[in-house]
């Protein structure tokens, strides 16, 4: 191998490196792409944004290597109800749904994109980019009703890294859903880059479902460009990880375009998760309503980063941000950091934080008639991310997530 | 019955009992009466078991079963109920529904066959007639937005519901108007009986009149220091408690 770019790296930096040089279909945007990742690195907790979610800390010990081909037993989805058309990727290699796809969706492998250009200076898209192999390109036609939800389970079982794209273009005037589900008990480093279009009046619903082991690093960034008059609502439930961090990038570039974009954690252990997201109002008129719940028992950690931008040209925008966190023991964090950049003057953005204990007089009044200690606390806890698990409009897919919180209330 | 003997309870630093004791047999209501600050909020929240009342010494048993052993919950499935002074707010959870649960968890812990829903509904929709609760305040998220009569209507409710051994109603007359006074009053009233125990707190003669006590009791620096009958609380509502403030 050549000499190394990067300068000191880590033994997990450096197998990246030993990867990205052995393969031999590199393109150029993929070279350009490792240069930039050179040039920014694994971010650590010294880089604004990383601070308390720090992958190169994080990923410092991890075998330096490729994640093995996995021939696990896959169990089957909680989302079988809703008859998902299926993809998996499997440590990173895709696995296209085995029926022949509805009419007006297509389905297929594709190059990974060149760059997202939002995204030019974030290094693990930089990575990302540079590393994926084949990328998951689907796209619905403009005007096709679109029953049956797409699922995407990304699965990590074992160790080492593994990387993914996917592409997702939403016809005009369509309305669609995309569940996706991180699994398995893996302990490797597993980057996903998803991009998606809304295009004219299209209504995206996007679901995600964290539900990976304790030792799982994972880092997804959704970036959706939403067009005028279209809609993007994605609500997400994470158990985190040792790190776990899902970015949202939302751009609405035309006018009266519209968003949702909630997210609870439960975290437990020394488990950690970081919901980050980014909105960019640049159309006038556009609707943002943004709400995060984290409860964080034992040593786990909730990060919560959000950002409305406003653009001098969008005006009447309408956004509203509120993060609160539980903390359920003395030991568990909560970081915080809600955030408005706005440079138009007709506007209403508001955003709020809040980190508290459970209310004791709440817990007293509860066990005075008659619910022991834990099915009070359970209670007051599933009514705290009731609010995000309650605007959920699909039924079977709140049923789900209900599931998955009252598991973990179980365990807690 | 239920019987406190020489309860000493603190609060921080703070002795707000000195020795208190009182015994209310079963079938009979008892009203306490004193001063702010006298210590009856402090009886009635250390009587349900809440874990930032130390209690020093003392004892307090329900038909000889000692309370004080016993979590808030176990106390609660032992058929104790306490009407609080202000009731607690709590988003996101339906009212039905916590009700119900709590119903249902009393009933696990005595052994007994849970309700089903549909008797349930039936019943609590029932009372909630009797107390002045529509059906849309069931469905609403347990006391959020509730004005402070509403939430006193939803205490009444419960009680009725619960229907348990004995109940200590802390305040359960401040801030409400003559129709919600009146309502207290019929669903004490109905469910008096010889199995059930009242111990009926306040300040005020007012709330007496709709539930006529067997006995009151005078609260004043942390012991009863006067204990009569019903007319007892006619002769405060005259001459205050200055004298047993300054007697305590």
């Amino acid at each position: 191998m050549s000499q190394s770019l990067l300068i000191n790296p880590s033994a997990f930096e450096a197998g990246l490196e030993a990867i990205f040089a052995a393969r031999s279909t590199t393109n150029e945007a993929q070279a350009a792409a490792f240069a930039r990742f050179v040039k920014l690195r694994l971010p650590n907790r010294k880089v604004e944004g990383w601070k308390w979610s720090d992958i190169s800390a994080a990923t410092r010990k991890l075998a330096p290597e490729n994640a093995p081909e996995s021939a696990q037993i896959i169990a089957p989805t909680p989302f079988a109800a809703l008859d998902p058309i299926e993809c998996r990727i499997v440590n990173g290699r895709i696995e296209l749904p085995a029926e022949p796809a509805a009419e007006g969706f297509r389905c297929g492998l594709s190059d990974p994109v060149a760059t997202i250009p939002e995204l030019e200076t974030h290094p693990v898209a930089a990575l990302n980019v540079a590393l994926t192999g084949k990328a998951l390109e689907m796209e619905i036609a403009e005007g096709v009703s679109f029953g049956r939800p797409i699922l995407i389970r990304h699965i990590n079982t074992g160790v080492g890294f593994s990387f993914a794209q996917t592409v997702l273009r939403v016809g005009a005037g369509v309305r669609a859903a995309l569940i996706e589900t991180y699994e398995g008990d893996g302990a490797g480093f597993y980057s996903h880059l998803f991009h998606t279009v809304a295009r004219d009046g299209a209504v995206l619903e996007r679901y995600v479902l964290h539900d990976t082991g304790p030792d799982s690093i994972v880092h997804a960034i959704c970036a959706a460009k939403v067009d005028g008059a279209a809609r993007f609502d994605q609500t997400s439930l994470s158990t985190g990880g040792r790190l776990a961090r899902h970015e949202t990038h939302v751009h609405y570039w035309d006018p009266k375009s519209a968003g949702r974009i909630n997210s609870a954690a439960l975290l437990c252990g020394e488990r950690h998760n970081d919901f980050t997201t980014e909105v960019l109002h640049l159309g006038e008129d556009c609707a943002t309503r943004q709400l995060h719940k984290g409860v964080a028992a034992d040593r786990g950690r909730n990060v919560f980063q959000g950002k409305f931008h406003v653009k001098r040209g969008a005006q009447k925008t309408d956004a509203q941000m509120a993060a609160n966190a539980l903390l359920l023991s003395e030991t568990a964090e909560a970081n915080h950091k809600p955030e408005l950049e706005i440079y138009a003057d007709d506007v209403e953005c508001a955003h709020g934080s809040a980190v508290g204990a459970l209310d004791e007089d709440a817990l007293f009044y509860l066990r005075q008639r008659g619910l022991d200690e834990h099915e009070a606390r359970a209670l007051l806890v599933d009514a705290f991310v009731g609010e995000v698990v309650d605007g959920v409009e699909n039924e079977i897919v709140r049923e789900v997530f209900h599931a998955r919180v009252n598991a973990w209330l179980e365990n807690v | 019955m239920l019987k406190i003997d020489d309860l000493h309870v603190a609060v921080g630093d703070a002795e707000i009992l000195k020795g208190l004791t009182l015994e209310v047999p079963t079938g009979e209501v008892h009203a306490l009466m004193g001063p702010n600050g006298s210590g009856k909020s402090t009886l009635s929240h250390a009587v349900a078991g809440r874990d930032d009342y130390e209690i020093a010494s003392g004892s307090v048993t329900l038909d000889g079963e000692d309370l004080l052993a016993l979590d808030p919950n176990e106390r609660a499935a032992k058929g104790l109920f306490l009407s609080f002074q202000h009731p607690m707010e709590i988003p996101g959870v339906q009212t039905m529904n916590l009700i119900r649960t709590a119903l249902n968890a009393q009933k696990k812990a005595r052994g007994e066959e849970e309700v089903s829903a549909a008797d349930f509904i039936r019943t609590i929709r029932e009372k909630a007639r009797l107390v002045g609760l529509d059906d849309a305040k069931l469905k609403r998220p347990f006391n959020v937005g509730f004005s402070g009569g509403e939430k006193k209507r939803m205490e009444m409710l419960q009680l009725a519901m619960f229907e348990p051994r004995f109940a200590i109603m802390d305040e359960t007359d401040s801030g409400l108007d003559i129709d919600a006074l009146k309502m207290v009053g019929e669903v004490v009233n109905a469910l008096r009986g010889p199995d059930r125990g009242f111990l009926v707190i306040t300040h005020y003669q007012r709330l007496l009149e709709y539930i006529k006590p067997d006995r009151v009791h005078v609260l004043a620096g942390g012991r009863i220091v006067k204990s009569g009958g019903a007319r007892l609380a006619h002769e405060l509502e005259k001459s205050g408690y200055e004298q047993f403030i300054e007697a305590a």
